[in-house]
């Protein structure tokens, strides 16, 4: 007898960043393939730098992706200077952690206010959700400009920074203007915290909800932090970052340009539902409250949450910019100069937490500091299998649900991972 | 007068010029009363994929076969069509080793598997379609974005600068780091618009906007010579944004 098969098929994913869709395949009643595909076009970025010498990287990497700009500038800076065994000074880290910061606020923002929260309350996008919630969509635009506001200022540029550079930064910012953008941070977290209300009035449904491994930057340090010195996992295990390649075994798949990536045979999650759930015990002040409000002190394997975790992620990087102000304030700014670049043989490796999760740059310079390979691991590259289990779990949990119901919620859940597409279509050399 | 019915694209790129859109923050409201957007899938579900547009934006370079279907079929529904960004106006930082072949890079980086999709090297928009008006930058300057919105919406075509980054570090009064430092500075034979940007941080210019019209790229690389960069260093700078570009492609034929 000839099997009832159907195809649930998202064409063009929409309301992501990048070009992707969905492939899920019911027969007989049963949920038989799943697939994300990926059909943004290959710019071979990781081995058109091969033979550039070490200070073009961090500008051409960057291009990988205009959302996740500011953190793969700062992991490529750090790469390389770990490479170099290269000390950057402590301010040089704060401002650097501060420009992460601001990228963190920029991308939740956008994601959660602009592109996901129409989902929730069933419109099209932010341009139709704004005539009936113009309030909502309006805080989301403010602390999408606090975010850029401080990537201007610190890295100077929203998109793209130029004042990131190797061994420190072009031009440090003067107290007065740390001081101006403390003012607009303090503003921007009375909004945010209005946000937090609103958002814990909405309904999170749980058709996705699917046992889920999450992994994250752990740090000595006692507080919550996107940087990090070893890889951790819900499980308990925990890696080192040189040896991320052990688990980011990336497989090429056929029906897509980005590669996927597995721990111990699973696939797992990266982005801000996997460090609220690893690190969020080291949250603090309004960001705990916030966390307990959005019903994420306890654990949950349920993807939709990663929008509420941003919510949180936000009230956290609002905080922390504040913290580092002060903290480079009271310390009293220096005019520093930058760190002198002694460039040799051999391989540096960084690691970041980018808005969508851990990000690594890794790269292997010749003598005169050329590249001789470069490899970079981004978290949308490391959510996609676990997308695929997600979308599984979903579809046969929601079999019986009409077509176009069920493309709806599979795009919402694609959504609430933020893929970003152009990032996870990257490249390193295979089997060398 | 009906509102003119708008579409935003991209090809393969980094997103930015789309991201920069959507960084008008405070005008966004403003934009959405003037056009109609028919079609923005970064942004909005429900995308309108046959009507006619007035004004189309495009970001990217075409790097893949299916590219180039997609961008003659978005021509034939623009009346204008609009380049924004370098990948779109120049071939961007994809196109800075279009002279290696696709297969080769493949094969590193994908190995067998990488016989499954088709890539082609990386090309500016106007390689394959009619492109009325261009935006350059990486990523574009917010600020020509609106001007250029404003100009449409008008029935004007927009106005950019036509002389180069150098005349705007000039005009800031910066310390020239070409010839007073002795950096790399691509200044001199870069379109303005960004008002000089990195320089004013005290870092030389990439080129990232591409190249001004009639730039003088023989006198910009005997500066760099004298000042003791490799022929191969300054190429690979040249390169890096808009190799495509024809007055490079010039340069580099000569040597």
């Amino acid at each position: 007898m000839k099997k009832m098969q159907k195809s649930v098929v998202v064409d063009h994913l929409c309301r992501v960043e990048g070009h992707g869709g969905i492939n899920v395949t019911i027969e007989d009643g049963k949920v038989v393939r799943v697939e994300m595909d990926i059909f943004e076009g290959t710019r071979f970025l990781e081995a058109l730098v091969v033979g550039r010498s070490y200070n073009e990287i961090p500008p051409i990497l960057s291009r990988i992706c205009a959302i996740c700009s500011a953190v793969h500038t700062i992991t490529s800076l750090m790469a390389i200077e770990d490479a170099f065994d290269t000390k950057v000074s402590s301010q040089t880290k704060l401002l650097r952690d501060l420009l992460v910061q601001g990228g963190n606020i920029e991308s939740h923002a956008l994601h959660l206010f602009c592109l996901a929260l129409p989902d929730f309350l069933g419109y099209s996008g932010a341009f139709t959700l704004v005539s009936d919630h113009p309030q909502e969509v309006k805080i989301g635009l403010e602390l999408k400009k606090l975010g850029n506001t401080i990537q201007e200022t610190i890295g100077g540029r929203a998109v793209h920074p130029v004042n990131a550079i190797l061994g420190g930064f072009g031009k440090v910012p003067t107290k007065e203007t740390l001081l101006r953008l403390k003012e607009e941070l303090i503003k921007g977290l009375e909004e945010a915290l209005t946000a937090i209300e609103f958002i814990a009035s909405l309904e999170i449904p749980n058709f996705s909800q699917s046992p889920t491994v999450y992994a994250a930057l752990g740090s000595s340090a006692q507080e919550y932090c996107l940087f990090g010195d070893k890889i951790i996992f819900s499980g308990g295990e925990s890696k080192e970052i040189e040896s991320y390649k052990e688990i980011c075994n990336e497989t090429v798949v056929p029906h897509s340009h980005a590669k996927q990536s597995h721990f111990k045979g699973k696939p797992f999650m990266v982005g801000a539902l996997a460090r609220v759930m690893l690190n969020g015990h080291k949250l603090n002040s309004e960001a705990k409250k916030a966390k307990e409000k959005l019903g994420l002190d306890s654990p949950t394997e349920n993807i939709l949450h990663n929008n509420t975790a941003q919510a949180i992620e936000i009230i956290y990087s609002i905080e922390r910019s504040i913290q580092i102000i002060d903290e480079i304030v009271e310390k009293g700014i220096k005019d520093e100069k930058l760190v002198k670049i002694k460039p040799k043989a051999g391989q540096g490796t960084a690691a970041a937490e980018a808005p969508r999760g851990t990000l690594y740059h890794s790269y292997t310079f010749d003598k005169e500091g050329r590249v001789t390979k470069a490899d970079v691991i981004t978290p949308t590259a490391q959510n996609l299998a676990n997308a695929e289990k997600d979308f599984r779990a979903s579809a046969e949990r929601l079999i019986n649900e009409p077509e176009e119901g069920l493309r709806a919620k599979l795009e919402m859940v694609a959504r609430a991972y933020d893929p970003c597409i152009s990032c996870s279509v990257h490249l390193e050399k295979m089997g060398t | 007068m009906a509102k003119p019915k708008v579409g935003v694209f991209g090809m393969t790129g980094c997103a930015g010029e789309q991201i920069v859109i959507l960084n008008c923050e405070d005008e966004l409201m403003d934009i959405l009363k003037v056009l109609d957007i028919r079609s923005f899938h970064t942004a909005m579900s429900k995308n309108d994929e046959k009507c006619d547009l007035d004004i189309t934006f495009v970001e990217g370079a075409v790097v893949q076969p299916e590219e180039e279907v997609l961008l003659k079929e978005i021509r034939k529904r623009s009346r204008l069509l609009i380049a924004l960004g370098t990948c779109a106006v120049w071939g961007g930082v994809a196109a800075m080793k279009n002279e290696v072949s696709r297969q080769r890079l493949k094969d590193e980086v994908y190995g067998p598997r990488g016989q499954i999709f088709k890539s082609i090297p990386a090309q500016p928009l106007h390689s394959f379609v009619k492109v009325d008006f261009s935006i350059s930058g990486c990523p574009i300057e917010k600020e020509q974005f609106l001007q250029a919105v404003g100009a449409l919406v008008h029935g004007d075509i927009p106005v950019l600068p036509k002389y180069a980054v150098c005349t705007e570090c000039k005009m800031n009064e910066n310390t020239c780091l070409l010839l007073e430092k002795g950096e790399l500075c691509l200044g001199p034979i870069t379109v303005a618009g960004c008002n000089a940007r990195c320089l004013s941080y005290g870092i030389p210019c990439s080129g990232c906007r591409g190249p001004v019209e009639e730039a003088n790229i023989a006198s910009e690389v005997e500066i760099l010579k004298e000042k003791g960069f490799t022929l191969g260093d300054i190429h690979n700078q040249l390169r890096t944004f808009a190799a495509p570009a024809e007055v490079l492609q010039t340069h580099f034929a000569k040597r």
